[in-house]
């Protein structure tokens, strides 16, 4: 069992090494192209190693991860996402001779080693364990950011802050969920017959506090705009994306086990039309492309929870197609930033800045534009199928009140994307030449498959879904095959511990 | 073979192609805009040649439909690329493609900004305008439906005139947004079949066959409505329409007032009346209000206007209501005006955008107080303006009137008051569209008058071509009316034989 804990998810090792390969290295001599390649290596070979299972999971045995295709494709998902985001941030880290930059590699690749470590948990120690060493680790990748070092030092201190006070509410709930049920399984705690039926609803009331607000939903959503207005480019898509999918992941996995208890659904209705409604309106009035991409995010958080709320035949098809698309357009934008971002004092991430973008760099603003469009639901990006999918599998549960505020959220949401198209076709008068907006080849080909991906998505979309459809599906009977006895040995051991 | 799969596909790729020739040197001059355009006239032409295939070819399959077409796409969610042709989409596609080439030939020749991406941009609208005309799968519908939205938004909003921004957003969020609750009532009508009979299906055909409970197929037939009215436009959903008209570049113009907008009219058709017969039923008295409604206010507001482009649109929201009037208007005779009055408005209003772009060209202004007696410097357009603007008002003889006069009779049976109030929009139209006449054409030339230069007579034969459409529509409208009408009505009643496999 031990073996199995230790060896089963094969990317949380191979990330695990390379982790303290690139401590070793750095310890040997600072070098930054090294510790970037060690890096890449490590998250290719991670990718590479995400399909094979190394040992069968023993059902029945309360294990520490769980690796199933749901695991495995949202891991996928994380190292690709953070490949990207490592290949965005190459060219600035090279650039930057005045500050040996080790660091910033090593933190990416702990904090997808926290983010992949989430999505496998099957327990809530290592659950908790991934999300402090992701949310550790994005406190230094904020604040590495030497030209702007206060705003990113302000913006690294109210993470620190906030996802502390987080961490401690779910870390209480875990705690009740534990004092209730006696068991570490990661799924709602259920009231037995010793304790009041109070504790179990706080409990996962606050472990459902705690993942909201790292998701980001919107009564807990302050944080991420001024965050990721604070942090580099790269590092602000290391937020929307890895962060994002690692907690929608786990919070999957959290609820598979069986049906929601109807508080929480009515709880979690209120909160997606609030997520969606507050985040398309919050990016409305947005001057800066990573704030409005922030609150975007947050809407597009509210469309995914919809789909993880009406679940259905429909479901995982709209779950997995969203979260690529979510993915690969977010990417997109903000490797278009990237590419248009001077090196020096600016980085292009005002909205004003992207005027007549058309006339000067025509090739990046129409894959802007595709970006856009596909997160906002046209095609034929694959944003487009994505939405549509969402729809369908709400239509499939008649969460009415859900449709009706995705029907307003995604006009609010065409309304502020239109908006960067339509300043880019702006014909710039003034040609404001104040900074140099230097072309990066590789960052402008990263963007290129981005695009490729995004139109052969939206125009092809089963051959994407075909592969990876039945993910959920399968799991969540399986899982709760793998619950269900354990659930009962836990609450044999809970009554012993109570009754003794 | 079908050739349906290469009506949606030509444009499309003859627009790529029209943007790369473009690409590479967009510093040259006029040699180069040239090569797009010409790739673009082209791919008009391969698409005329095919559509010509598409309408001589032997019907390959029995029953009504002319031609079908089916390929696998997402057969996890039961999608198909599902294409059919019957003599409604075949007349508006020929509709499409006779006022593509004025268009063309006219219009876009003029624009020396980025020819490529705009030539590109024109047939991408095209190309989902013919795949809404073709797609019998409501997926694929609805793909193309959003799909002719986004390079519309960006031909008004790159190369429109001075609010082209406000126009371009108001008209992109209008059609999207009534997008979505179309969106919402195909899922809703998909999946109260797959919980019938527990198929996943998009398919037109089958879905027809779904049994609805009352409530719910009025609900799932206003979602569509909506979406529908939006674009045709009707009375309270036409916000976007007169700003977009006005500030669209003309071939932009031309495209939204001569196709876009049809594709409401044929929506309502093929979905409204064909999927939801009862409901529309039901429904019909408060759309024929709205119909008459949109038919007088647009008239009324357009008597009020000074800006040229903005009267044409304000008068096309007045002649789209008698295609809602005749499409609710329950009787076949209504429909057929209907589909009369949509090829007619089409093509008069069309010729009418073109001729207002092309004074626009030669004087910089769309007031009307500031144009004044063209007729002695223009005679030629002067001369095609004065006849479209007198086809537009309901001229007998001309394809608007016998679209206006079927609809009249099919009204005056259902509602002989919603019948004389129309009549009063008739009057409203000549009023307007006299004025207009009077006011650029005819009034005394003014005296600080630039000197212009009239239409060549190569503009004269196309325009000439236009007219004499309306003519034959006008005169001898019956082989349209069995053409175009005929094959959508009989699918609701035998759908087992339409389904016939190919």
């Amino acid at each position: 069992m031990i073996a199995h804990d230790l060896f089963v998810p094969s990317p949380l090792l191979v990330l695990s090494s390379g982790t303290m390969l690139m401590l070793v290295s750095i310890a040997w001599r600072r070098s930054i192209t090294l510790s970037l390649s060690i890096g890449l290596l490590t998250l290719l070979l991670a990718l590479a190693g995400t399909d094979h299972h190394l040992t069968t999971g023993q059902h029945g045995v309360a294990t520490l991860f769980i690796q199933d295709r749901w695991a495995d494709y949202t891991t996928a998902l994380i190292l690709l996402s953070s490949i990207c985001i490592l290949g965005l941030s190459w060219r600035n880290l090279l650039h930057d001779t005045a500050h040996p930059t080790d660091e910033y590699p090593l933190l990416l690749l702990l904090g997808t080693l926290g983010a992949t470590s989430m999505v496998f948990s099957a327990n809530y120690i290592p659950f908790f364990l991934g999300l402090e060493i992701l949310g550790i680790s994005l406190i230094g990748l904020v604040a590495a950011r030497h030209h702007h070092l206060t705003a990113s030092s302000e913006a690294s201190m109210k993470y620190l802050i906030l996802s502390g006070i987080s961490s401690a509410i779910l870390l209480f709930g875990i705690g009740l969920a534990y004092a209730a049920t006696g068991s570490l399984y990661f799924s709602p705690p259920v009231a037995t017959d010793g304790i009041s039926h109070g504790i179990p609803i706080a409990a996962a009331t606050m472990i459902l506090v705690g993942i909201f607000f790292k998701l980001s939903a919107v009564p807990f959503h302050m944080w991420i705009p001024d965050v990721m207005e604070g942090a580099s480019t790269p590092v602000a898509a290391f937020i929307a994306v890895v962060s994002k999918i690692a907690i929608f992941s786990s919070l999957v996995r959290y609820f598979s086990a069986g049906e929601m208890q109807p508080f929480l659904n009515d709880t979690m209705t209120a909160v997606i039309i609030l997520t969606i409604l507050g985040g398309n309106l919050l990016a409305l009035r947005q001057t800066s492309l990573t704030r409005l991409m922030a609150c975007s995010s947050i809407a597009h958080v509210g469309y995914l929870l919809m789909a993880f709320l009406s679940p259905g035949q429909l479901q995982s098809g709209a779950i997995v197609v969203y979260l690529a698309a979510y993915t690969a357009s977010t990417l997109g934008v903000f490797s278009v930033i990237s590419a248009l971002a001077a090196n020096g004092d600016t980085d292009g991430t005002s909205i004003a800045d992207w005027k007549g973008l058309f006339f000067s760099h025509p090739f990046l603003a129409v894959i802007m534009s595709l970006m856009l469009l596909s997160l906002a639901g046209i095609p034929p990006g694959i944003g487009f199928f994505a939405k549509f999918e969402i729809a369908a599998a709400s239509v499939e549960r008649q969460r009415d009140l859900l449709l009706a505020a995705l029907v307003i959220g995604s006009v609010i949401g065409l309304y502020y994307y239109l908006n960067v198209i339509r300043t880019m076709m702006t014909p710039d008068i003034v040609q404001i030449v104040t900074y140099n907006r230097k072309n990066y080849p590789e960052l402008t080909g990263l963007a290129l498959v981005l695009t490729i991906i995004v139109i052969v998505g939206g125009l092809f979309p089963a051959r994407l879904i075909r592969p990876i459809l039945p993910a959920p599906v399968t799991i969540i009977p399986r899982s709760a095959n793998t619950i269900a006895p354990d659930i009962d040995t836990a609450m044999r051991y809970a009554i012993h511990d109570i009754s003794p | 073979m079908s050739p349906l799969p290469a009506l949606v596909l030509v444009p499309a790729l003859g627009g790529a192609i029209a943007w790369l020739v473009d690409r590479p040197r967009f510093v040259g001059a006029r040699k180069i805009t040239d090569a797009s355009w010409r790739v673009t006239l082209m791919a008009l032409v391969l698409e005329t040649l095919i559509l010509v295939l598409a309408t001589f070819r032997r019907p390959a399959h029995p029953g009504p439909w002319l031609d079908h077409f089916t390929a696998p796409w997402i057969p996890s969610m039961g999608i198909s690329i599902r294409l059919d042709m019957d003599g409604l989409s075949l007349s508006l596609l020929w509709l499409t493609i006779i006022l593509s080439f004025p268009c063309v030939l006219l219009a876009t020749r003029q624009i020396r900004v980025n020819a490529g991406a705009f030539h590109f941009l024109l047939l991408a609208t095209i190309t989902g305008i013919i795949g809404t005309f073709l797609a019998t799968d409501l997926f694929l519908f609805f793909f193309f439906w959003e799909l002719m939205l986004v390079p519309m938004f960006v031909l008004i909003s790159a190369w429109g005139h001075e609010g082209r921004h406000r126009a371009a957003i108001k008209f992109f969020l209008f059609t999207q947004g009534s997008g979505l609750l179309m969106l919402l009532s195909i899922l809703g009508l998909v999946v109260a079949h797959f919980h019938e009979t527990g198929v996943l299906t998009f398919d037109y055909f089958t879905l027809a066959a779904t049994r609805l409970s009352p409530s719910l197929s009025m609900v799932l037939m206003l979602g569509f409505f909506i979406a529908f009215a939006v674009k045709l436009p009707v009375v309270p959903v036409h916000v976007w329409l007169p700003d977009a008209h006005t500030q669209a570049p003309t071939a932009g113009s031309v495209l939204l007032a001569g196709i876009l907008l049809k594709t409401g009219g044929y929506g309502m058709i093929r979905f409204n009346i064909m999927l939801f017969p009862e409901a529309a039923e039901r429904f019909a008295p408060i759309a024929m209000a709205l119909g008459v409604a949109g038919i007088l206010y647009g008239a009324w507001m357009s008597c009020a206007q000074n800006d040229v482009k903005r009267l044409i649109a304000y008068s096309s929201i007045s002649h789209l209501g008698f295609v809602l009037l005749g499409i609710f208007s329950g009787s076949r005779t209504g429909m057929q005006g209907a589909i009369i009055q949509m090829i007619a408005h089409g093509l008069s209003t069309g010729a009418l955008f073109l001729i207002a772009g092309s004074i626009q060209d030669r004087l910089h202004t769309r007031d009307m107080h500031q144009i004044g007696g063209l007729w002695t410097s223009m005679p030629r357009l002067s001369g095609a303006g004065l006849f479209f603007a007198v086809a537009s008002l309901g001229m007998p003889g001309l394809g608007n009137f016998a679209g206006e006069f079927l609809v009249l009779i099919a009204t005056w049976h259902v509602s002989p008051a919603a019948a004389v109030l129309t009549t009063a929009g008739l009057v409203l139209a000549a009023i307007y569209s006299l004025r207009m006449v009077n006011r650029i054409f005819l009034a005394p030339e003014r005296a600080d008058q630039q000197p212009v230069t009239d239409f060549p007579a190569r503009h004269m034969i196309i325009l000439g071509s236009i007219m004499i459409f309306l003519v034959v529509l006008g005169l001898y409208p019956q082989p349209f009316m069995t053409f175009s009408t005929p094959s959508p009505l009989s699918i609701t009643a035998e759908p087992d034989k339409v389904e016939s496999p190919p």
